[in-house]
């Protein structure tokens, strides 16, 4: 994903080794907590309110993998004619549904231009502005 | 033992698809570095006559009218969507060795049957399109020259599903007969011309011929790419590309430039370049060549001018190629010219482990300056330290009109996701 690089944190001592220095550089990573296939995964930026009821606000960071398995009712990001979308896949009835008060399904037809584009397997919500600016 | 190359269709434009829905269904072309010609088109863009290599001005209009979409060439999407698609192909391979952006081969160690190898070049391609949104082809063969040949089979032939073996003595006539020499890897339209004065024709007459012979006439090359056709593995890749013989940096510029000051900047920026690819291969330069000049389609008449200077000792020191780099610029300059590209090279190329000193001349390069400045160039990132010779604020900065998002590397770019 997003790379860095991690830099030893120093206390300026001298004298003996800490006996946790062979850890320093691990650290906490959200990737390899959070990334299960990195090859197949990347983030979206979610726009509006239609997934709410399944926790997904406007402004949340989501973690998309193609590589998951496409199970029934999964939220999943699609493409839909030209834009991508994210929302439920009912794959009985070949409906889109959106998970807030009063949607309704969307039905597909074969006009269509429709293609699933990965699971939607974590989402962050951002509870403080970033200092980055995501949107343009 | 089974080698395989995948390579991706039409990479830079299939890239440009992936994040951007707009362009699943749509034709795109992808343009060269300052928007000079036409370095990729998709199957779409293809079929409706946009070819590669075309100078984008001579079909401007045309695209325009077929509504074509036009990208400049986005390299940081390009190399994070390559790495994953190796990555990908990598969990399928006993080794990968990545020959270029969008290609690699890989090394199988087991043995299974011709059409269990098909099949796996269908799950290939098929994970890769599922995971990584990029269409790849895989040609399967004993040696990395038949795999080579068989990619090509895997996308040309009637019938094409984009996996194909090429084993058997049979599949081999059939397959090589239908090739042009130059078809076959490693051969050039040159050495293609000399062996149709010998009558050889195809690829398959080509693989016919007594590899001994062609060695004597030509190259243990030549000679290697004979035995490769007929299954004796002769090309093993270590990792390693043999050092370059040459190295040269070169580029157009965004707009005409026509002050010193940035004619300067822009070679002093090629002689970096050079250095350090010069020292990445461990390398020392005895020539460089620096040049610049008008552009041919420009009303002006075309005026070019190329300056070889040779060092006393060969050198590896950006600082000496700087200095070169601005005694040639008095003479190529002229105040009245509008110039259009310029660029530096580097020549009589030698390892730097085995250069003799001379005994009058000691060496000026300081060994420990440059690799502190590839160090830190390398850690924190390219251009973090350079040559104020190259001017603080590039005014000679590429073009690059149509240019996408980042998708995958910046974040203000990461694609948005409709929630409405």
């Amino acid at each position: 994903m997003l790379k860095f690089i991690p830099i030893k944190a120093q206390a300026g001592l001298v004298g003996f080794e800490s006996p946790a220095t062979e850890y320093t550089e691990q650290g906490l990573d959200l990737d390899t907590l959070l990334i299960d296939k990195p090859s197949a995964t990347y983030i979206g930026l979610a726009q509006g309110d239609s997934m709410t009821g399944c926790g997904i606000f406007d402004g949340d960071l989501l973690i998309v993998s193609r590589a998951e398995p496409i199970i029934d009712m999964a939220v999943v990001v699609a493409l839909l004619n030209g834009v991508f979308v994210c929302k439920r896949i009912d794959k009985v009835n070949r409906c889109l549904l959106s998970d807030a008060e009063g949607r309704t399904p969307y039905r597909l037809t074969e006009g269509d231009e429709f293609s699933i584009e990965g699971v939607v397997t974590r989402s962050i919500r951002l509870h403080k502005k970033l200092s980055h600016q995501l949107k343009k | 033992m089974m080698y395989a190359l995948c390579d991706a269709t039409s990479m830079y434009a299939s890239c440009e698809k992936v994040f951007d829905p707009y362009l699943r269904r749509k034709p795109v072309i992808v343009l060269s570095n300052n928007d000079g010609c036409i370095v990729a088109a998709c199957p779409i863009a293809k079929r409706l006559g946009f070819k590669k290599f075309v100078p984008y001005f001579q079909v401007q209009k045309a695209a325009e009218v077929a509504g074509i979409i036009v990208k400049s060439s986005n390299y940081e999407l390009y190399a994070d969507m390559s790495s994953r698609m190796m990555d990908t192909i990598a969990r399928f391979a006993d080794d990968v060795y990545i020959y270029s952006i969008d290609e690699c081969f890989a090394r199988f160690d087991n043995t299974i049957s011709e059409s269990d190898w098909y099949e796996l070049g269908l799950e290939i391609r098929k994970t890769v399109w599922r995971e990584v949104k990029l269409p790849v082809g895989v040609g399967f063969g004993p040696t990395a020259t038949l795999a080579k040949a068989a990619n090509h089979a895997s996308k040309k032939l009637p019938g094409a599903t984009g996996s194909f073996v090429l084993c058997s003595d049979k599949q081999k006539q059939r397959i090589l007969k239908q090739m042009a020499v130059s078809d076959v890897w490693g051969i050039g339209s040159r050495l293609e011309k000399k062996l149709s004065v010998m009558g050889i024709s195809n690829a398959y007459e080509f693989s016919q011929q007594p590899a001994k012979r062609m060695g004597k006439h030509f190259s243990i090359l030549v000679e290697n790419i004979v035995r490769e056709l007929n299954g004796e593995v002769r090309i093993e890749w270590d990792g390693v590309r043999p050092a370059k013989k040459e190295i040269y940096s070169t580029r157009s510029f965004g707009a005409r430039i026509t002050e010193i000051e940035q004619l300067k900047c822009a070679l002093s920026s090629h002689a970096e370049v050079v250095g350090k690819k010069l020292r990445q291969q461990q390398s020392t330069a005895k020539g460089i060549i620096v040049f610049a000049h008008s552009s041919p389609h420009d009303s002006a008449p075309m005026y070019r001018k190329s300056i070889y200077h040779s060092f006393a000792v060969p050198t590896a020191d950006t600082r000496n190629f700087i200095n070169a780099v601005t005694n040639a610029l008095t003479v190529i300059y002229r105040s009245n010219v509008r110039f259009y590209k310029c660029g530096v090279g580097l020549v009589d190329i030698s390892d730097s482990r085995y250069t003799q000193d001379d005994l009058f001349t000691p060496s000026n390069d300081n060994t420990e300056l440059m690799k502190a400045l590839d160090g830190i160039n390398d850690r924190f990132g390219r251009q973090t330290m350079y040559f104020a010779a190259r001017g603080i604020e590039e005014k000679f900065k590429m073009r690059r009109d149509f240019l996408s998002d980042c998708f995958t590397t910046r974040w203000k770019d990461i694609p948005k996701i409709d929630c409405t």
